[in-house]
């Protein structure tokens, strides 16, 4: 019963977390200008994420090693470093986005402006990341951030044409009055929303965490399994939503109230509210994930003690740079840079940045030495060759499109 | 660099213990095997003796301008020239991780999380609790 229970709450916290700011404003932007006729996309980047961090996962309950520390091993010193610094600039950047994005949905519950709660975000955050326990921030984050649900229900109580999407959205039918490269872009964009490279790195380092062995397999592949699909349905939702509603609008989402707009359509306010706190939740945890991600992969690099599981002053380094980063994001953000644009910049540069995270954890998954009994199988390895071929696709053409399309504006 | 037999049987130095984390006896994490340090037997064979971390070890590794910046600045912080070692005869299994038989003061590699330590996060307050 009890193990039961621990599976249940795996599987809820990993939906709950799934979403986070790229996901939403990338999903709603998307789903508003091209309808459903880039829903394919999700379904390949979720299935790309179940892959790599089931293989993650693996690796980290059976050796103990979390991903930054193999990419090191496997690496060597130099293209290790260069790999940190690419990583972590892109962890970093999403980190900023993230907090933004709390203080985006504050502004929206309260009306008080943005730039008034940065300050206020960036201490909670921190604060958490100095005090809670790691499972204390992954359950209750997780569990609120099923608050989007709301967004699902919002998408049946519009009632849209269920064929007609369907039709949309297997044939990929782009609007007419979009251009090619810009529904690439996109679709690179939202590839890199779905797969962003900090959620394997927290995904392993939290298996250190909460100290996984050979045991925990079949609870991390059910957490991965189900929660990770059923979590991309409902980003499929909040850009089915904005389709319904915002495309034959033509209403183009440009702040996170625009992403709320369907949910407000379809279910008033009551509705929305539910939505902001989502968007609070899903933000707020996903903050957490990416600032201690970038703790996670300089302490791995370097070796020296990180985690949540030992007490700050035994993982001094370690909670130097998660403090440093914080300070880093309010300050970045004070600057009064959009919340919104750093967004875009960050799973852009996550597309960008997919190959230096999930090439190592393939060579690992197939190494005796590390795995034994575990080593990759063929479907494991035959799906993890052919991700790496879209990875790598989809991170060279990041930039090309990025620039062509001016961000996606034409 | 090649295979060598020690206590610990046969390992290839450069597969199995370049670029992995060290593990003092506690088991916290304190530093990376950054580079190796060989010594020749009389018998003309080469061992390993020692494993060196920290800036001293992998600045020279990762080469360049930043290599040299690294390990400089270290050497100036730390008032050592010689990167720190640790002797083969303390270590204690090499797995995925390499083991420590001593403790983090007695191994002595990780000077900069001393400092971190006592300068910087042992002031704020709540660094003595375990996250609750």
């Amino acid at each position: 019963m009890k193990k039961l229970f621990a599976v249940a709450l795996g599987i809820l916290t990993a939906i709950g977390g799934f979403v986070d700011i790229g996901d939403l404003v990338t999903n709603a932007t998307v789903g508003s200008r091209f309808g459903m006729s880039l829903a394919w996309v999700v379904v390949v980047g979720v299935v790309g994420i179940v892959v790599f961090a089931e293989m993650s996962g693996r690796v980290v309950a059976v050796s103990g090693r979390p991903t930054f520390d193999i990419i090191r091993e496997r690496l060597g010193p130099r293209v290790g470093l260069a790999n940190l610094i690419g990583s972590m600039a892109v962890t970093l950047l999403t980190f900023i986005a993230e907090i933004g994005g709390v203080a985006l949905a504050l502004e929206l519950a309260t009306s008080v402006w943005e730039y008034f709660w940065i300050p206020f975000t960036a201490a909670a955050v921190w604060l958490v990341l100095w005090r809670a326990k790691f499972q204390l921030v992954e359950n209750v984050f997780g569990l609120m951030g099923l608050a989007l649900v709301v967004f699902a229900v919002a998408l049946w109580q519009l009632g849209p044409d269920w064929s007609q999407m369907w039709h949309t959205a297997s044939t990929a039918a782009k609007p007419g009055q979009e251009a090619w490269p810009s529904y690439w872009y996109y679709a690179v964009a939202l590839f890199g929303a779905a797969m962003t490279p900090y959620e394997v790195f927290f995904f392993s380092s939290g298996g250190v965490e909460e100290r996984w062995t050979e045991r925990e397999i079949p609870t991390v592949r059910a957490n991965v399994f189900i929660g990770f699909p059923l979590g991309g349905l409902l980003s499929l939702s909040i850009a089915g939503v904005a389709a319904v509603t915002l495309f034959p609008a033509s209403i183009q989402v440009e702040t996170l109230s625009q992403v709320g707009l369907p949910v407000a359509i379809a279910l008033g306010k009551l509705g929305l509210a539910i939505a902001i706190l989502g968007f609070f939740a899903a933000t707020f945890g996903a903050a957490a994930e990416t600032g201690l991600s970038v703790g996670y992969s300089i302490a791995q690099y370097f070796g020296w003690q990180w985690g949540k599981f030992v007490r700050p002053r035994d993982a001094a380094r370690f909670h130097a740079v998660v403090l440093l980063s914080t300070i880093l994001a309010a300050v970045v953000l004070l600057t009064t840079v959009d919340p919104i644009l750093v967004t875009e910049f960050s799973v852009v540069f996550s597309a960008l940045a997919l190959p230096l995270t999930y090439l190592p954890i393939l060579i690992v998954a197939n190494d005796p030495a590390y795995m034994g009994s575990h080593q990759n199988r063929w479907l494991a390895n035959t799906l993890g060759s052919v991700y790496l071929v879209v990875v790598l696709v989809a991170s060279i053409a990041a930039i090309p499109l990025m620039i062509w399309t001016k961000l996606g504006t034409t | 660099m090649t295979a060598q037999e020690t206590a610990l049987g046969k390992i290839d130095a450069n597969l199995e213990l370049m670029d992995r984390q060290v593990l003092d006896n506690d088991g916290r994490m304190i530093g990376k095997v950054d580079d190796v340090e060989l010594e020749e037997r009389d018998d003309g064979r080469i061992y390993v003796s020692a494993l060196l971390s920290g800036p001293g070890a992998l600045g020279p590794r990762i080469g360049g301008g930043l290599g040299s910046i690294a390990t400089g600045t270290w050497a100036r912080l730390s008032g050592r020239s010689e990167p720190a070692r640790v002797d083969w005869s303390e270590v204690a299994s090499v797995e995925t991780a390499i083991k420590l038989a001593v403790g983090r003061t007695t191994a002595a590699i990780d000077g900069f999380e001393v400092w971190m330590r006592d300068r910087v996060i042992a002031a704020i307050p709540g660094s003595k609790v375990l996250p609750r």
